[in-house]
């Protein structure tokens, strides 16, 4: 062995190997200078629970993500720049958000942020970000983000609880009506329910029973006795990704849809996927986006047309379409101001109109809202069904409005 | 069988000079550790991750201390870990304390938890220590949920960030990685060097002895009950001030930090490393962190990678990366 290692020491190096030692050295410490010298590459970093039980919505994001950066690229890239995109797993944990978010800004260098799914992870984002003046789209459902949280670099794409809840509980309650809550236990499920009992307030709605239950949880049986001697005629379930399936479909077993209608909050396309068509029948909840937007609205058509064309025929799925929606608003506004300099960015998306898959958005100048259509769907009966696809059925598209949110005022912001 | 077999290809001088190499590596252990730190930023991929290292290496070397070298299995450790984290947070952020301060606060609020707890976990033995202090942790957890004024609740803590670190007579850029690196590496090497001291120390000695032969150690006339309760709180301390740093380096305090996956997480960069071993942990922390980083890189399914590599050092290295090193050093 030593012998081995001596010989190979103490052979000579010829010239010529040398020569291209040394070329190929310099070659590699050029590298980054000839990069730079062609305009350098607008990095957005995309922190993400790849793993986890919302993977499924994850991936979906990452997909619809990688599509406008496509499309980006394609027409010749965004000031003269190529665009890249670099997902990073959060695993929805905040700490590991937070190092995942750190590592991009620090050793990636990127030069804005975009997504995370749950409350916990984009607040912990936010932070990360505000503390650094890095641009930072959030594309998850928090009120939180628009209150105390608010950043100047950061921008909410998703709809917040009180936009969706108000416009949800408009279609569904009515005035006398007796609403009984089943709600997830933590940030989520609070904020959809006081979104829901200040819409029920001003609807003349009343609240009979208020249930909390753990997140994660698998068994539903102990609540639903006390749901169904209520008296409700409404049971609004405010919980999401998996717990929203289990829990629908242990209230269809017990017969809860003889008695109430079910309302959600938000209607998920994946977890109407995951069981049958019977369950679901029937109920009703808010979305940002559904495919089936195409049949009236271009710009879905043409959203929709792009991802099937990328995605050999598959569909985007609302939470999937966030990643679309804000990665291409970003995209857009570093296009209007030119470069990536934060506070032109800033400025041009706090005046961007847009209307890249839903009707016409834009983002409130005061908490940076992004002000959207809201979708109100009802599950569809699997007669009604006209491919594996159709799922669900537009009940109503409300037009961006203000009317919606609170108001600045209300949130603590002058003007 | 091996060694033996390897004793006999080396020569006797080589044996010997490896035999005094780790000899001096034991003795020069602290500032060899610190210059491994030294050194750490420069070789990860990323200073965020080398941030990481020190914290849960810090958590782990303090958590050895009541595992490896006391031979007690806690599964709570997160509840001290938290609890740090949380006290520095709450004082920085609602009430506008000295980070510093708000530091010396995050201690203090963690030993007291530990006094509490361990004055609670040391009276059982065995598997119920270890249940009696999972449930004690849980129950931390629970009350850091329900507390959301005070702790953000399922949101996490939020809204203390330090960007910049005021010292007497000058002031650092907290934001900048490598100085927040160097900074926190400065508090990492005074706690290894802490806990060298300890292990030095006769009281050292007699944790040792507990682990051992805890009879034995009662009947040389030890008093094991407060031994014990010392080295518990010695822990606990440790991992609240790894805590502080994990509030001050990430800004948010999640209420996963609380969560027993994170008491899990800590147990299992102790085994990786080597449990019973000055610098095992760290190595634990090291390999465990850098795996995690540069396989998610690769694939979504990188705890797949990360679980089988663990069931194999659980099945032919019970003694860890850094253990093995050592024995295997030592045989030679």
């Amino acid at each position: 062995m030593t012998n081995g290692i001596e010989t190979l020491a103490s052979r000579p190096i010829g010239r010529r190997a040398a020569l291209i030692g040394l070329a190929g050295v310099a070659g590699t410490l050029s590298m980054p200078w000839i990069a730079r010298a062609q305009a350098e590459t607008i990095r957005i970093g995309f922190p993400t629970p790849l793993t986890g039980p919302f993977a499924a919505e994850a991936n979906d994001q990452v997909r619809s993500a990688q599509l406008a950066v496509k499309l980006a690229n394609d027409k010749g890239g965004i000031a003269g720049r190529k665009v890249e995109l670099l997902v990073r797993d959060d695993k929805l944990n905040a700490g590991e958000a937070a190092t995942r978010t750190l590592e991009l800004i620090e050793k990636d260098k990127v030069h804005a942020v975009v997504g995370a799914l749950s409350s916990a992870v984009q607040l912990a984002v936010n932070e990360v970000t505000r503390a650094r003046s890095m641009l930072y789209i959030s594309i998850s459902q928090s009120d939180t983000i628009n209150e105390k949280d608010f950043s100047p670099y950061t921008f909410h794409e998703a709809l917040n609880p009180t936009m969706t809840t108000a416009v949800v509980a408009r279609h569904s309650f009515k005035k006398g009506s007796k609403v009984a809550y089943l709600v997830a236990d933590y940030a989520y499920g609070h904020e959809m329910l006081r979104g829901f009992k200040r819409a029920a307030k001003e609807i003349g709605a009343q609240t009979v029973s208020e249930i909390l239950h753990p997140f994660g949880a698998a068994d539903y049986s102990t609540f639903i006795p006390t749901i169904l001697s209520s008296g409700a005629d409404i049971l609004c379930i405010c919980n999401f990704g998996r717990d929203q399936a289990n829990s629908i479909k242990q209230a269809v077993d017990f017969g809860v849809k003889d008695q109430m209608k079910i309302v959600v909050p938000v209607l998920l396309h994946n977890q109407r996927l995951a069981v049958d068509p019977e369950v679901f029948e029937g109920v009703t909840g808010g979305a940002n986006y559904y495919w089936g937007l195409e049949e009236t609205m271009p710009s879905a058509k043409s959203f929709n047309d792009a991802f099937r064309a990328m995605y050999k025929g598959t569909i985007p799925t609302d939470y999937g379409a966030y990643g679309y929606t804000g990665v291409a608003s970003l995209l857009m506004a570093i296009e209007k101001a030119g470069g990536t300099e934060p506070q032109k960015v800033i400025a041009a998306l706090e005046a961007l109109k847009y209307d890249i898959a839903k009707g016409e958005q834009s983002y409130r100048k005061c908490d940076h809202q992004s002000m959207q259509s809201v979708l109100v769907l009802e599950s569809k009966a699997k007669k009604a069904m006209k491919s594996d696809a159709d799922l669900f059925k537009i009940v109503a598209a409300e037009p961006a409005s203000e009317s919606v949110l609170r108001t600045c005022s209300e949130l603590g912001f002058k003007s | 069988m091996s060694f033996i077999r390897n004793a006999e290809l080396v020569p006797a001088p080589a044996r010997r000079s490896l035999a005094t190499l780790f000899s001096n590596v034991s003795r020069w252990r602290v500032p060899l550790s610190i210059l491994a730190l030294c050194i750490m930023p420069w070789v990860l991929p990323s200073q965020a991750l080398a941030v990481n290292v020190l914290i849960y290496g810090l958590v782990a070397v303090g958590y050895n201390l009541l595992f490896g070298y006391t031979g007690l299995l806690s599964f709570g450790h997160a509840a001290f870990f938290g609890a740090g984290a949380y006290a520095t947070g709450i004082a920085i952020g609602a009430f506008g304390v000295h980070w510093f301060i708000a530091m010396l606060i995050g201690v203090l609020v963690s030993g007291l938890l530990a006094t509490v707890m361990g004055m609670l976990a040391i009276r059982t033995r065995g598997i119920y220590f270890s249940m009696v202090t999972l449930a004690l942790a849980q129950l931390v957890y629970y009350a850091a949920l329900q507390a959301s004024s005070w702790t953000g609740g399922e949101n996490g803590l939020r809204g203390f960030t330090v960007s910049t670190l005021h010292l007497p007579g000058f002031s650092v850029n907290f934001l900048d990685p490598l100085v927040k690196y160097y900074a926190i590496m400065i508090v990492v090497a005074a706690a290894l060097w802490f806990v060298s001291r300890v292990l030095n120390s006769p009281f050292g000695a007699v944790i040792e002895a507990i682990r051992e032969n805890e009879t034995r150690a009662r009947a040389c006339g030890y008093d094991v009950e407060r031994t014990k309760l010392l080295s518990f709180i010695l822990s606990g301390i440790l991992c609240g001030l790894a805590g502080t740093l994990s509030a001050m380096h990430l800004s948010i305090v999640p209420l996963d930090s609380l969560h027993y996956h994170t008491s899990g997480l800590i147990v299992m960069m102790t085994l990786l490393g080597g449990a019973g071993s000055f610098f095992g942990p760290f190595i634990g922390a090291l390999a465990f962190l850098s795996m995690e980083d540069i396989f998610s890189l690769w694939t979504s399914n990188w705890q797949l990678i990360v679980g089988v590599i663990f069931i194999l050092f659980v099945l032919y290295l019970p003694k860890g990366i850094w253990g093995t090193l050592i024995s295997w050093g030592k045989s030679r």
